[in-house]
């Protein structure tokens, strides 16, 4: 915990220490031009390094793991492919519950936990243990996959490297994030969709701060990944063919069954992981072995393909190697791995199955349509592109993520219109059958409340324009004297009155003082002249309601302006309006 | 600005000097890592495909496939490894995807040879005649890696064997002329041509070609067999049998090459419209084979098995032959010269209709006398 407490407190810091007597060029360099921002912009290129060559050392784990234990190519009807899985998951099971407790799952909520509980923080040890038991379970054939430990490997290094840095509160929370988006990047070895997945899911909010160094990070990790690992992609696309209009149709199809089995998997993986959890603590060591042991099986039977992350299988997918009714076999397959291998409690990632079952059901839809209407034109290769995009928008509800995944990893913006058709639509069918997000449903079964982003994203938001209400009172000019504006207010009960501004602004004026004015024998100055320097704040229409709540409380009402023309009063707001819109709202109204 | 104002860590030139050293100890340590692992990836990728070569030779396709399939997990942009999981997988009869899986090779790369012609030799799995040309013709073309030139030429070869199964003999004899053509001085390959050219039924060119050969290797006992051949398929029994003797001077047990010098011997011995006869002869060799033939027909006739009466095209052809012998003794008078053509046309129908009854090697030769009129010998 000692950790924890080196990130400051916001208020600015008391530094203590005192300059050298002698300085080096870099060191008179550095304290001339860096601030925190720009700091905290190098330290993000420094964890996007970190989190890429963790990430290829990872990556190099898995593989080797898998080569150790399964052999170099796994066949059916070895005993290997049989009791590696389950043996293995004991051991994994020993590791998780005796040393590596924080690793259990995905990573993606834990590193949002991190962010929103823990302030950033995830221990160095919660990397090491991601990095051992992923890569002994994704190697010996669990159908999980090496993007979520690698996100959490990534965030948790940012901590690491981050948390001595005596950085403000603010941007201590954001090196998780930031080591999450590299770690992902590198994994995906696509950056843009990782910013884009970690602003969607993890930190939920845009602002250029974040925005900068998460993408500083991102970038920096996927040219290290490059650097070592080459720049192709995690499957070679094969040519793909731009769509006529009417085809739109099959992708549409290929929505609903994608959404439809997205809910199928959320459900399943929702229904059995709080049954197993509540299990008697012994039957955990032998969980991850039984599920390794069903996985086993399925491999043994002939279908090892679904074992581990199963990439090079999605590539092939791509390129016809299959037919569409295997790839449908292995589709169904892959979710009852991958739902067993999660609920088990095996640490590993679900981006990797959730791209192979969406690849298969996309090849299988794309053949079946093909095979009753053979001048669709759309490849086996762009079905299961857009397959993998409709799993990711269904299953993981990031959609934004998803339609930007697709692209990138394809490189080819011309199927950008079945990416996106598909994906809306198995985004609408998932969230009309099963509400509430995966990650959402298992930050709640942890008996976490994280904030859910799809909803705060659906939340409505209130603006001025709901509150505010028309002038009905006299609006006073600067330009009139207290003569005339006593004249105009005769007719009013109001108490107080807006006055505009030349040549721009507004201010209040009450009847009291209007009156002191005229007493004091003021009746031929000018409103403008006594009151000058006494200016309220106005509110556009359009802004949130929110904002309204933090000026109306000096004021007894604020102006509602036009945007294109600042004198134009569109109507009146004061802290009563704003109140009474809250109450309708929390009474349903 | 002193450094002690400094917003961030006191020394962030420090922090920035030890990151930046501890990352490059990282990029090193990684580095050597990740050469070891592809060192390893690469010889595992070689190991599996070698056991998908050793599979292929003994003819399991299917656990061939898996090894290519293996081979590309561990080097994927292996053109060659890709070449031959589509090969196994074609093999193995999995045409749709052997099919579907060139076709994206062939989208990367149009041009390559092997790859068209792997396509070219699934089009001819599929008798497609279309694709067959079109994909030959794109190997034959293509771009090819080492010995390119023999491997345009093979799949040359190779486009006009597949025609000739596909009996597309007019397209296969044009690709002939072309191909034969192009051949370097290489007596194997203009034999190979030869011999083409032979089953194409274009005797003329497979004539000229095998003695292209013989210019080449005078000695070859190939290509006097082929010539001798090609020359009895143009009814050139003089030629045929100068070659096809030299041709059994090196195979004399070659039944069939013998069996073709003894009916040019006939022929020639019996050609009543040979260059240099006189009349006599042409005349007696004209009524050796017209007596020659009645026996056959009488022979026919009286063999079991014959075709119903109403049907029986013999009856007939004694009663033409009969009506003949009565005229033959005119022979070599005046005014009868287009009697010997007359007996050779009934020879000619006898000998057609009777082809099914038992034949001696004097039938066959009678039967191409009268089919070649002109005079064998040229």
């Amino acid at each position: 915990m000692s950790q924890f407490l080196h990130i400051a407190p916001e208020s600015p810091r008391v530094e203590t220490s005192t300059a050298p007597k002698t300085r080096s060029p870099l060191r008179i360099f550095v304290a001339a031009n860096l601030g925190e921002e720009r700091f905290f912009l190098i330290l993000a290129v420094f964890i996007g390094i970190f989190a890429g060559l963790a990430v290829v050392c990872f990556r190099l784990a898995i593989d080797w793991t898998r080569i150790g234990l399964l052999g170099p190519a796994p066949e059916p009807h070895s005993l290997r492919v049989l009791l590696v899985p389950a043996l293995v998951g004991i051991a994994v099971a020993i590791l998780v519950i005796h040393f590596f407790p924080q690793v259990r799952g995905s990573g993606v909520n834990q590193t949002k936990a991190a962010l929103y509980i823990f302030n950033g923080r995830i221990p160095f040890r919660t990397a090491v243990g991601k990095f051992i038991t992923a890569a002994l379970a994704i190697g010996s054939g669990q159908s999980l996959g090496p993007e979520d430990p690698s996100l959490q490997i990534g965030a948790s290094l940012a901590w690491a490297i981050g948390y001595r840095m005596n950085l403000s509160r603010d941007k201590g929370r954001l090196l998780a994030p930031i080591g999450a988006a590299a770690g992902l990047a590198a994994a995906f070895n696509a950056p843009i969709s990782a910013v884009l997945f970690v602003i969607e899911e993890v930190i939920g909010r845009w602002s250029a701060a974040i925005l900068g160094s998460v993408v500083l990070a991102a970038i920096s990790s996927v040219v290290v990944v490059r650097w070592f690992l080459g720049a192709q992609a995690l499957f070679r696309i094969p040519p793909l063919t731009t769509v006529h209009p009417t085809e739109l149709l099959a992708y549409a199809i290929l929505g609903i069954v994608g959404g439809l089995a997205a809910v199928i998997f959320a459900k399943a993986i929702g229904y059995f992981r709080p049954i197993l959890r509540s299990m008697p603590r012994a039957t955990q060591y032998f969980q991850p072995a039984a599920a390794g042991l069903v996985i086993g099986v399925i491999g043994y039977l002939g279908a090892p393909q679904v074992m581990g992350a199963g990439y090079q299988y999605i590539d092939q997918a791509m390129h016809d190697q299959f037919t569409w009714k295997v790839l449908a076999i292995l589709a169904g397959l892959k979710i009852i791995a991958t739902t067993l291998s999660f609920v088990s409690g095996t640490p590993g990632g679900m981006f990797a199955p959730t791209l192979f079952v969406g690849a298969m059901l996309g090849g299988a839809i794309g053949g079946l349509e093909r095979h009753f209407y053979p001048h669709l034109t759309g490849t086996t290769g762009t079905y299961c592109l857009v397959g993998m995009g409709v799993l990711f928008a269904g299953f993981l509800r990031a959609p934004m993520t998803s339609v930007f995944m697709v692209l990138e990893v394809s490189g080819d913006y011309s199927i950008i219109l079945p990416v996106i058709i598909a994906n809306a639509i198995a985004y609408v069918v998932s969230r009309s059958l099963q509400p509430t997000p995966i990650f959402d449903m298992l930050t709640r079964q942890d008996g976490l409340n994280l904030p859910s982003l799809e909803e705060q994203r659906e939340e409505s938001v209130f603006h001025v324009e709901d509150a505010m209400k028309l002038p009905t009172d006299p609006v006073l000019d600067s330009e009139d004297t207290v003569e005339e504006a006593n004249q105009q207010i005769q007719q009013s009960k109001a108490e107080a009155f807006l006055v505009r501004m030349s040549p721009s602004g507004w201010s209040t004026l009450d009847r009291e003082r209007l009156l002191r004015f005229a007493n004091e024998g003021k009746l031929q100055m000018t409103l403008g002249s006594l009151l000058s320097g006494q200016r309220l704040p106005h509110l556009h229409p359009d802004y949130p309601l929110e904002m309204a709540l933090r000026s109306v409380e000096n004021a007894p009402f604020i102006p509602v302006v036009s945007r294109a023309d600042l004198r134009k009063l569109e109507g009146i707001i004061s802290k009563e309006d704003v109140l009474a819109k809250y109450r309708a709202a929390a009474l349903g109204e | 600005m002193n450094e002690a104002s400094l917003p961030v860590s006191r020394r962030p030139a420090v922090v920035i000097t030890i990151l930046t050293i501890i990352a490059l100890v990282g990029f090193l340590g990684v580095s050597r890592l990740v050469h070891r692992f592809q060192e390893q990836e690469k010889a595992l990728a070689r190991h599996l495909y070698q056991r998908g070569l050793e599979d292929q030779q003994v003819s399991n396709p299917t656990a061939a496939l898996e090894h290519f399939r293996a081979a590309l997990g561990y080097d994927r942009e292996n053109f060659q490894y890709q070449l031959s999981l589509a090969r196994a997988l074609r093999d193995s009869g999995r045409t749709e995807e052997a099919q579907a899986y060139l076709i994206s090779l062939w989208e990367q790369s149009p041009q390559n040879g092997a790859v068209n012609l792997a396509l070219g030799r699934l089009a001819a799995r599929e008798n497609s005649l279309e694709r067959v040309i079109q994909y030959y013709h794109n190997a034959i073309y293509g771009v090819w890696g080492a010995d390119a030139d023999q491997s345009r030429l093979n799949a040359w070869f190779e486009l006009v064997e597949v025609l000739l199964r596909l009996n597309a003999r007019p397209q296969a004899q044009a690709e002939l002329i072309s191909l034969s053509a192009t051949l370097p001085m290489n007596s194997q390959l203009e034999l190979h041509a030869a011999d083409l050219f032979f089953q194409a039924q274009d005797y003329d060119h497979a004539l000229a070609q095998y003695r292209r050969v013989l210019q080449h290797d005078p000695e070859s006992p190939a290509a006097f067999a082929g010539a001798g051949q090609a020359a009895f398929k143009l009814s050139r029994y003089r030629t045929a049998a100068k070659y096809l003797e030299t041709a059994l001077k090196a195979n004399p047990q070659d039944a069939q090459l013998s069996q073709m010098l003894m009916t040019s011997k006939l022929i020639l011995q019996n050609d009543p419209f040979g260059h240099g006869l006189s009349t006599e002869e042409r005349n007696r060799r004209v009524e050796i084979i017209f007596e020659d033939t009645g026996k056959r027909l009488d022979a026919c006739m009286n063999s079991e098995g014959g075709a119903p009466p109403q049907v029986d095209p013999l009856p007939p052809l004694k009663a033409r032959w009969t009506e003949m012998k009565s005229k033959i003794t005119r022979l070599g008078r005046s005014g009868e010269s287009g009697l010997p053509d007359e007996v050779m046309d009934l020879v000619l129908q006898i000998e057609q209709q009777t082809a099914t009854c038992p034949q001696a090697p004097i039938d066959q030769v009678l039967l191409l006398l009268a089919e070649n009129r002109a005079g064998v010998e040229q």
